[in-house]
C-alpha cells in the first residue's frame, strides 16, 4: 500500500451567481510512495491547486477517496503541511513568530516552541533575520519562512503550491537546490506544483501532467535521473528528452484550448 | 540644533503657532481691541485657573466628568466590541443589528436626551448613557469591519495547521484588526467626551460641562474659560495617548519605519 492513495477523486465548485456546479477535477487516481518527490505540471486552471487543497483537507470532494497512511482525509491534519503560493505569512509576526505559528496551532509544548522555531529559521538560512517582519523581507526570503513554517510541524507529507512562482529564475534555482538539500536529509514525501517544466524534472522522481476540461491526469512521467541532482544535469541528453516530451504534452493541452476559442 | 528641530518639527511648529495665538489674544485684549468681557484673556483665565485649582473646583469638576467619561466609554467598548464580534461572526446577527445602526448613523442622538432624562433622571446616569450611546457606533462598526475583513488567505493557512475557531479569532482576526480597532477607539474617545460635555451643559450639578454652562449663564467669561480650556486639553491628551498606542502596536506595518 502506498502512503498516499487518491482514488477516483472529483471536485466541484459552485459557479458564482448560479446554482450550477463546475467540475474542477474529475476521476483523479494517483498513488504516492513514502519519501518520494512528486511534481505536478499542467496548464493554468487545470486543477492543480484544487488537488493540493483536497490533499490538505481544505475542500470537500464530490466523489472518491483520499487516504494518507491508510486514514481517510476528512480535514487538515498534523500529518500534512501546506506551503501556499502566496506566502500567507502573518504580517504582524516576526519571522520567528511566523514559524512558531504552526507549532502553536498544533499545540506543541511550550518548551519546544521557541527552540524548534529558531532551529527551522536557521535551517532555511534566515538565522540573522529572525526578528524581521514579512514586509522587511524579499519574496524569496518570505517563501523560505513559508517553507520553514511547514517543515517545523514535522509533517509526513509536504504540499507545495508553486512556492517559487513569484521568484526570478536565478532565485528559483537556488531555492530548488536548497529544497532538495533539506528534503534529502529526512525524505519527507513532497508534492510540488509548478509551472516550470525544468523545475518539475529537476526536483521530481515523477512528474504528473494534468490536462483540463475538466481537470484530469494525462500522464505520469518517471524521471530517471540520479540523485543528488545537480545544475549540470539540465544540459544532459536525458534531461532534454524529458523536457521535449513534457512540452509536447502541455502544448497538446494548449491546442485544445485554442480550439475552444475558435469555436466560440 | 537643526537636527533637533527636524526631529520634533511638528511639535515645535505646533507649539509656536499656539503661543503666537495666545500672544495675539492677550495683546488684542490688553490694547483694547476686544473687550475681555467677551473673550476673557490668557492672563485672566490663568489667574482664575489658579483660584479654581486652590478652591478644589478644578479637581471636583474633572473627577466628575472623567468618571462619567470612563464609565460611558468602557460600556461602549464592552457592548460595541461584543456586538461587533458577534455580528462579524454571524450574518444573521449583523442583519438584525443593521436597522439600529442606520438609525443611529442618520439621526442626531442628542435629540433623545429628554427621553433619557425621563428614564434615568437628571444627572449622572443620563450623562453616562449619552456618552455610551455617542461612543457605541464607531466601536461597533470598526470591530465588525475588522472581523469581517480578515485576510481569507491567512485564515486558510491557519486552518491548514489545524486552527480551531478560537485560534482563528485570537491569533488571526483579532491581531489583524488592531489598527482598525484603535481607529474606532480614537473616534469613540472623542465622541464620549463630546457626549459627557454636551449632556452636562443641559442637566448636571457638577462637571466641566456644568461649570461652562453655569458660568456662561452668569456671563462670567474668565471662570467659564477655565473649564473650556480643560475640555480642550483633555481631548488633545486622549488623542495623543491613542496615537502612542497606535505607534506601539503597528510597528509591523510597511509605513511604520519612516
Ligand atoms: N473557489 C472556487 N470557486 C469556483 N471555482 C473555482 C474555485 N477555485 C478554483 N476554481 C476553478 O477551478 C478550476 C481549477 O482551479 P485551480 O486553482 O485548481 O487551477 P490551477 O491548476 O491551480 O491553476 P493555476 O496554475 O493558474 O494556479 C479553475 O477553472 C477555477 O476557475
Ligand atoms: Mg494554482
Amino acid at each position: 500500500m502506498s502512503q498516499i492513495e487518491i482514488r477516483d477523486v472529483s471536485i466541484e465548485y459552485k459557479k458564482p451567481k448560479s446554482e450550477e456546479t463546475f467540475v474542477a477535477i474529475q476521476g483523479i487516481n494517483l498513488a504516492i510512495e513514502k519519501g518520494s518527490f512528486v511534481t505536478i505540471v499542467g496548464a493554468s486552471g487545470c486543477g492543480k491547486s484544487t488537488l493540493l487543497l483536497a490533499l490538505a483537507g481544505l475542500i470537500r470532494r464530490a466523489r472518491g477517496s483520499i487516504r494518507v497512511e491508510g486514514r481517510d482525509v476528512t480535514g487538515p491534519g498534523p500529518d500534512r503541511a501546506m506551503v501556499f503560493q502566496d506566502a500567507s505569512l502573518l504580517p504582524w509576526r516576526s519571522v520567528h513568530g511566523n514559524v512558531r505559528f504552526g507549532l502553536e496551532l498544533q499545540r506543541w509544548s511550550r518548551d519546544d516552541l521557541n527552540e524548534r522555531a529558531a532551529r527551522f529559521v536557521r535551517m532555511v538560512g534566515l538565522g540573522g533575520f529572525a526578528d524581521y517582519h514579512p514586509h522587511q523581507l524579499s519574496g524569496g526570503m518570505r517563501q523560505r519562512v513559508n517553507i520553514a513554517r511547514a517543515l517545523a510541524v514535522d509533517p509526513q507529507v509536504l504540499l507545495m503550491d508553486e512556492p517559487f512562482g513569484a521568484l526570478d529564475a536565478q532565485t528559483r534555482e537556488v531555492m530548488g537546490d536548497e529544497l532538495l538539500r533539506i528534503w534529502e536529509r529526512d525524505k519527507k514525501t513532497a508534492i510540488f506544483v509548478t509551472h516550470s517544466i525544468d523545475e518539475a524534472i529537476f526536483l521530481g522522481d515523477r512528474v504528473v501532467v494534468m490536462g483540463r476540461n475538466p481537470g484530469h491526469i494525462r500522464d505520469v512521467v518517471e524521471i530517471d535521473l540520479p540523485r543528488p541532482r545537480a545544475a549540470a544535469m539540465l544540459d544532459s541528453a536525458a534531461f532534454i528528452a524529458y523536457r521535449r516530451k513534457l512540452r509536447e504534452y502541455i502544448a497538446g493541452d494548449m491546442q485544445s484550448l485554442q480550439m475552444i476559442k475558435d469555436v466560440a | 540644533m537643526t537636527r533637533l528641530f527636524a526631529k520634533h518639527q511638528a511639535l515645535i511648529s505646533g507649539f509656536v503657532s499656539f503661543a503666537v495665538l495666545l500672544l495675539i489674544w492677550q495683546l488684542a485684549v490688553d490694547l483694547g481691541y476686544i473687550k475681555a468681557f467677551f473673550v476673557s484673556s490668557p492672563s485672566r483665565a490663568a489667574t482664575e485657573f489658579w483660584r479654581q485649582l486652590q478652591s478644589g473646583e478644578v479637581r471636583d469638576n474633572m473627577t466628575v466628568s472623567l468618571y462619567e467619561f470612563a464609565v460611558g466609554l468602557s460600556l461602549a467598548v464592552a457592548v460595541g466590541g461584543l456586538l461587533g464580534v458577534l455580528a462579524g461572526w454571524s450574518r444573521t446577527i449583523e442583519y438584525i443589528l443593521e436597522p439600529f445602526i442606520w438609525f443611529k448613523y442618520s439621526s442626531p442622538t442628542i435629540a433623545f436626551y429628554p427621553i433619557f432624562i425621563a428614564w434615568l433622571g437628571l444627572g449622572e446616569p443620563t450623562i453616562i448613557a449619552i456618552a455610551f450611546i455617542f461612543a457605541l457606533t464607531p466601536i461597533y462598526a470598526n470591530t465588525l469591519s475588522g472581523i469581517k475583513n480578515v485576510d481569507q488567505d491567512l485564515v486558510r493557512a491557519a486552518k491548514s495547521f489545524g486552527a480551531r475557531p478560537h485560534d482563528l479569532f485570537l491569533k488571526v482576526a483579532l491581531p489583524g484588526s488592531v489598527p482598525i480597532l484603535i481607529a474606532g477607539l480614537r473616534l469613540a474617545v472623542g465622541r464620549a467626551l463630546t457626549g459627557v460635555i454636551a449632556a452636562e451643559l443641559f442637566g448636571a450639578t457638577a462637571g466641566l460641562g456644568y461649570s461652562i454652562a453655569y458660568y456662561g449663564q452668569k456671563l462670567k467669561t474668565n471662570e467659564m474659560m477655565v473649564s473650556l480650556v480643560l475640555v480642550v486639553i483633555l481631548g488633545v491628551v486622549f488623542t495623543q495617548l491613542l496615537s502612542l498606542l497606535e505607534a506601539a502596536t503597528d510597528s509591523w506595518r510597511p509605513n511604520a519605519d519612516r
